[in-house]
């Protein structure tokens, strides 16, 4: 190989991903810890793809919906996750506002949007950026769990706030929605195999060669 | 052979057999993080993990936030968070997140102590794999440090509105969180590993 890398594959080895061994990849469970063992990740792109657009749809109603209903003597007060964040500024923290908006608006749009990227671009062998993509997997993947946020705060204040009639702040309808999107974007990004794009470069190299 | 690393990045073969103590090997090729050696970790892990144990205790035990606003007020414990959702019919919601926030990390802490107490001896125990591979696998899950964000914003929210008071939960779950994180930094996939392997070779 021209480039003097030599990857666990081409020497017809199989790496585990809960405990990094090693073992022919004729094995269908690895020898040290007994997970399911195989090359790459199998069916990784499709997987990953229809839980993105799970995912997407998902974000639609998690953001038309309520997601906390504030009840007070005057009457009932609808908030979605935006309708959140204008309240916060208005009330004049701005910096939580900007903490709900990255966690809940950004983050979650952010990683869709690299996702879908990084799917697209596994299949392109003219991509050379192969170092930034694998950054970009693991910011995903790191970023994911984040955009819980929302949903904790919600959680949170439905326990706090309940003052008999005066006040009581109830979870709304789009906290269902929301977790679902920041949990399948999680299985997304982890069924997700960033070696494929590798994978690529290898064959080319390969091809060169010969 | 078992001083090859496969980088999970970009499947690269790595020789980490000379990485010394203190030190960790990143990947040539993608720059993914491959492996940490610490001649200490285990002792690390389970000192983080008893002192999270403690306070994860603490927290589920006393007020967490309390509430209050013309004459009324109103406690939340940590597990009413999760049980608030449940009276509000959000019963699959609630599951998750006292899963989340409380069962995973509580799950892990204990499996983080069957494993670090017997590495630490140098013993061998029958549930070593098993409780290692249920620790990688449910640490994506657990999410102590984003709760600890969602209290903080919450309490931003609601502090125009009325006097909030933060109980002795709050703290214990604050302290829980960083040992918790700690610990579960300290554990080395690759060296934990080629530790229970060790061990149960020298049986």
């Amino acid at each position: 190989m021209s480039t003097g890398y030599e990857t666990a594959a081409s020497r017809g080895l199989a790496s585990c991903h809960v405990c990094c061994k090693l073992a022919p990849s004729s094995q269908h469970h690895c020898p040290r810890c007994g997970a399911p063992l195989h090359l790459r990740t199998g069916n990784s792109l499709q997987t990953t793809l229809a839980l993105l657009i799970t995912a997407s749809i998902l974000y639609i109603p998690a953001n038309l919906y309520p997601i906390m209903i504030t009840d007070t003597i005057s009457g009932a007060e609808f908030s979605t996750i935006l309708g959140g964040v204008v309240l916060l500024i208005k009330l004049g923290s701005v910096p939580v506002a900007l903490v709900i908006f990255i966690a809940s608006v950004m983050v979650p749009l952010a990683k869709l949007a690299a996702m879908f990227y990084l799917v697209w671009s596994v299949g392109r062998s003219d991509r050379e950026n192969h170092r930034q993509r694998t950054k970009l997997y693991v910011i995903a993947e790191f970023i994911g769990k984040w955009s819980m946020v929302d949903v904790f705060v919600v959680a949170i204040l439905a326990a706090l706030v309940h003052l008999g009639g005066l006040l009581v702040i109830q979870p709304g309808i789009a906290a269902y929605s929301f977790a679902g999107v920041v949990m399948i974007t999680m299985v997304a990004a982890e069924s997700f195999d960033p070696r494929l794009m590798w994978d690529q470069l290898d064959k080319k190299n390969d091809g060169s060669d010969t | 052979m078992s001083d090859l690393i496969a980088c999970h990045g970009c499947d690269l073969l790595v020789d980490v057999s000379t990485l010394e103590s203190g030190s960790h090997a990143s990947c040539p090729r993608c720059g993914h993080f491959l492996t940490r050696c610490q001649h200490d970790a285990m002792s690390r892990v389970l000192a983080y993990t008893v002192a999270a144990i403690i306070l994860l205790l603490l927290a589920v035990a006393f007020p967490f936030l309390s509430f209050a606003a013309s004459g009324l007020e109103s406690v939340m414990t940590l597990r009413s968070a999760p049980g608030s959702l449940w009276n509000y019919g959000m019963p699959e919601l609630a599951i998750l997140v006292a899963a989340f926030i409380i069962y995973i990390p509580a799950i892990i802490l204990l499996l983080l102590v069957s494993i670090s107490l017997p590495l630490i001896y140098g013993k061998n125990a029958p549930w070593l794999r098993f409780a290692a591979r249920g620790v990688f696998t449910l640490q994506t899950w657990s999410m102590v440090e984003v709760f600890i964000i969602g209290v903080i914003v919450s309490l931003v929210k609601i502090a125009a509105m009325a006097t909030v008071g933060l109980g002795i939960s709050f703290w214990a779950y604050a302290g829980f969180s960083i040992c918790f994180t700690l610990a579960v930094a300290a554990l080395d996939r690759y060296q934990c590993w080629e530790m229970i392997e060790a061990v149960e070779a020298s049986r």
